[in-house]
């Protein structure tokens, strides 16, 4: 100030920093904005209120610690501090170098900041010398800030933009891609630089599409999710949508801001979920099974032709009913209580046999295969019956049972023992006559063979693994001609005969045998009494042989001449042949004397009646006792005949016997007493005859014998013992 | 012949008029007819008491075997004959092996046994080994 009082101004032009010191502090105050002088060397020499305000201090004037700037601390926008010396009112003191609308940070005492606007200019004298310095700055705080807060929101934008998932571009109105972001490029496989600058269509496959498109927002109209194909980089068709809107400015089409959803997968999922709902509703139609699917109460919602046919009713008719309805009410019950257990999730599925009525009254069988269609929170949508008419099979299932029942009937009903068992030998069926056989009914895991114990015909033990079941099963080939015996519980045995033969199924595979048990008992004891029937002939046709050459040797021994052997053989021959043939008529078993007496003693009494008397109870002779009682009859009846009674027509002969009891036994007595003929004298010496009489009846019979040679006629008292009540 | 001269026989026959044949037969084989019986209780007491040389057995007496006597007259070691219908198949295992005449049987074959039976009287006998 010292040199303004100092020098003489008046004609003298002030340089511009003159006159700003010399303005008066008003004029400075009056500037809408905080201003400062900086003398040459950089003092403040002049500041208004408001550099004041801003600064947030008051600097003295001329002091030269306040050099450059008013303000307590700077720092560059970046938070750099900025020392005073360096700032841009230094260079501009320094250099005269000029700012323009530099920002720099100002801290206040207080720590407040505020961004500076700061515009400088370097003041010079006339000569170009600078003078110093005026810094005109303002607070641009706000505007900084919100100038951030927009540079942040399109920031956003812009990764939003580059980073959404869904595919986004930008058009201009030439139809031209002016953006896209990473997600439209890799949606078709372009890179930035093949897909943006190209035009829109050439991405589009229908042409028409895109040019509808293009033509509606080129009148501002807006695209919601409209469906388009876009052909990427590989060739691939990409379905997708396009949600697209115009910018129109000034009433001119500007831009369009597409967004662009692939739903490629989404249409291949749709169109692969169409092909198989098609390629089910084929299936559906045309399968040969019924098909229904019905709610929860039954109510048919979907039947097929099938389950028509197989019902003979209508598809409009079905579709009204529920499937309890054409159900037969005896098996109505079983059905519903199984789909209510299917329907609250008990049970997934079941399978029922069941009879259906078809419209015309009919009884169908239908195999049913239910089952359930249901959420993914397994609640119950509807339920699936597949059925299958199994009429026909269960005909013939029936048939089957009813032949196999009658053929059990009539295994049941044969005489024979018959019995079947399973491929393994453990018996499946038994009849009665196989129960009575066995002497047991078989148990539960009895195998090869009813029986209880098995022998050979031999006598020693058959294990019931190797009898003839066992090998036809175990050798798949009927066994024949075996012959084995079976012992029941009781002890008791029966030989048999066994019939064994594998049975097979249609394919050849040996599933059990069947076996039928002969009893051959009655054969066998017919055998028995067979051989012993012909060992007896033969024993008696020697006996026979060795009694005749007896008799003829003895006959020819005491025969006086040949005529007289003849006839005594003769006679002896015969009454031997009577007796054989009384005997063969019953069977060798017995001879009744009665018979006896009259065949062998008549033939000497000759035909008169009244020579023979006959009387006695019925007795019956065994072979051996017939035999010697027809011997020596014969021998007394011959003697009568030459020597006796028979010898003349007056003589009379009587046959008389009784069973009667001599010492506690039982005798059968005959007497032979002969009247009326010749006169009856001693035999001068005892003949053959006699001799075999007491042979027969004393040595053979042990019998007893007394001969009476009465004057009167011969009498013959013959005792036997009985065997049995009338049997001697 | 005389080699059968004065032997002691008895006859077991049940059939009267084939034991007359018989005895007749020894008789003139010159043997001396001991005793000839029809039942097996006789013929066993005279098997084991009687001075016996030789013994002719009938096989079957009315039903009745006659082994019995057989088994007695071995114990006594003297020779015996059987005499069948059956043939030898009508013989137990014990006695299978035995001199038999078979019915009806002429002197010569009758005499032939004899003097086999004499030749081999037969050791008692014992079952083989099993």
């Amino acid at each position: 100030m010292s040199n303004v009082g100092e020098l003489p101004v008046a004609n003298r032009r002030l340089t511009e920093f003159e006159a700003l010191v010399a303005a008066a502090p008003s004029v400075l105050d009056a500037i809408p904005g905080a201003v400062y002088l900086c003398d040459h060397e950089g003092c403040l020499v002049r500041y208004n209120e408001q550099a004041a305000t801003l600064w947030g201090r008051t600097p003295r004037l001329n002091d030269p610690k306040e050099r450059f700037c008013g303000s307590h601390r700077l720092f560059l926008l970046d938070g750099t501090p900025l020392d005073h010396a360096d700032c841009p009112m230094a260079d501009a003191v320094r250099n005269g170098t000029d700012t323009c609308n530099t920002e720099v940070v100002v801290e206040r005492p207080d720590g407040s900041r505020l961004i500076a606007l700061v515009n400088i200019r370097a003041l010079k004298d006339h000569r170009g010398q600078i003078q110093g310095a005026i810094n005109c700055f303002q607070d641009v705080s706000a505007y900084k800030a919100m100038e951030r807060q927009v540079l942040r929101q399109a920031q956003d934008l812009e990764d939003f933009f580059e980073n959404s998932a869904v595919g986004l571009h930008i058009v201009n109105c030439e139809g031209t891609i002016v953006r896209a972001n990473k997600a439209e490029l890799e949606l078709l496989g372009y890179t930035a630089e093949e897909y943006i600058g190209r035009q829109i269509r050439e991405f589009h496959v229908d042409a028409a599409v895109i040019g509808d498109i293009l033509h509606r927002l080129s009148r501002g109209e807006k695209l919601d999710r409209r469906a388009a194909r876009l052909r990427a980089k590989d060739g691939s068709i990409k379905h997708v949508l396009v949600t697209s809107s115009s910018r129109i400015e000034d009433g001119k089409f500007v831009n369009t801001r597409c967004i662009t959803t692939d739903m490629t997968n989404l249409h291949e999922a749709e169109n692969r979920r169409r092909e198989s709902e098609e390629r089910l509703a084929a299936t559906y139609e045309a399968a040969t099974i019924g098909i229904a699917e019905a709610d929860a109460s039954g109510h048919l919602l979907r039947v097929n032709d099938a389950l028509c046919k197989m019902l003979g009713r209508s598809r409009e008719e079905l579709l009204t009913m529920t499937f309890f309805d054409y159900t037969d009410p005896a098996d109505r019950a079983e059905d519903a209580a199984l789909y209510a257990r299917q329907t609250t999730g008990e049970i997934d599925s079941y399978v029922i046999r069941k009879r259906a009525r078809r419209a015309d009254g009919s009884t169908a069988y239908l195999d049913v295969y239910s089952s359930s269609v249901r959420d993914s929170t397994r609640r119950f949508r509807h339920g699936v019956r597949v059925l299958q008419d199994v009429t026909e099979a269960k005909r013939a299932e029936d048939r089957l049972r009813e032949s196999e029942r009658h053929m059990r009937e009539l295994l049941e009903a044969l005489p024979a023992a018959v019995y079947t068992t399973d491929a393994a030998g453990r018996i499946t069926f038994h009849n009665k006559a196989a129960v009575e056989m066995a002497g047991r009914v078989p148990c539960e895991g009895d195998e090869w063979c009813v029986t209880w114990r098995l022998y050979r015909p031999d006598g020693s033990p058959l294990p019931h693994e190797e009898c003839p079941m066992a090998i036809a099963l175990k050798e798949d080939r009927p066994v024949r001609g075996a012959e084995a015996i079976a012992e029941r519980p009781d002890g008791t045995r029966v030989p048999f005969i066994p019939y064994p033969t594998p049975l097979h199924d249609t394919d050849g595979k040996l599933i059990g045998a069947i076996n039928m048990l002969v009893d051959i008992t009655e054969r066998k004891q017919a055998e028995s009494r067979q051989r012993t029937l012909i060992d007896e002939l033969n024993h008696r046709v020697k006996n026979t042989l060795a009694t005749v050459q007896s008799l003829a040797a003895q006959t020819a021994r005491h025969a006086d001449g040949l005529q007289d052997f003849v006839r005594r053989f003769e006679a002896r021959l015969l009454a031997l042949a009577k007796a054989h043939d009384l005997l063969t008529k019953r069977h060798w078993e017995d001879a009744p004397l009665d018979t006896l007496v009259q065949e062998v003693v008549a033939p000497f009494a000759g035909e008169g009646m009244g020579r023979l008397q006959m009387d006695g109870p019925p007795v019956h002779l065994n072979a051996r006792t017939a035999l010697n009682l027809a011997m020596a009859l014969n021998e007394l009846a011959t003697n009568a005949a030459k020597y006796g009674s028979l010898s003349c027509e007056t003589g009379a002969l009587s046959v008389k016997w009784h069973l009667g009891e001599q010492a506690g036994a039982t005798k059968l007595e005959l007497a032979w007493e002969e009247r009326n003929g010749p006169i009856v004298k001693l035999p001068v010496r005892r003949g053959f005859g006699t001799n075999l009489i007491e042979r027969c009846i004393g040595r053979d019979m042990n019998g007893e014998l007394e001969m009476a040679y009465d004057p009167q006629g011969l009498r013959c008292r013959i005792a036997i013992p009985a065997v049995g009540p009338r049997r001697v | 012949m005389n080699a059968l001269r004065g032997l002691k026989v008895l006859v077991v026959e049940d059939e009267g008029s084939v034991a007359l044949l018989i005895e007749d037969m020894l008789q003139e084989l010159g043997c001396e007819v001991v005793a000839s019986v029809a039942r097996l209780n006789p013929a066993c007491e005279i098997a084991a008491f009687a001075d016996l040389d030789l013994a002719l057995l009938d096989v079957n007496l009315a039903g009745t075997l006659v082994f019995p006597v057989a088994r007695i007259l071995q114990e006594r070691r003297v020779s015996f004959v059987f005499s069948t219908g059956y043939g030898a198949s009508g013989l137990p295992d014990e006695f299978r092996n035995h001199v038999t005449v078979s019915k009806p049987f002429s002197i010569e074959d009758l005499a032939r046994a004899i003097a086999a039976a004499r030749l081999d009287p037969g050791e008692p006998y014992s079952p083989k080994k099993a």
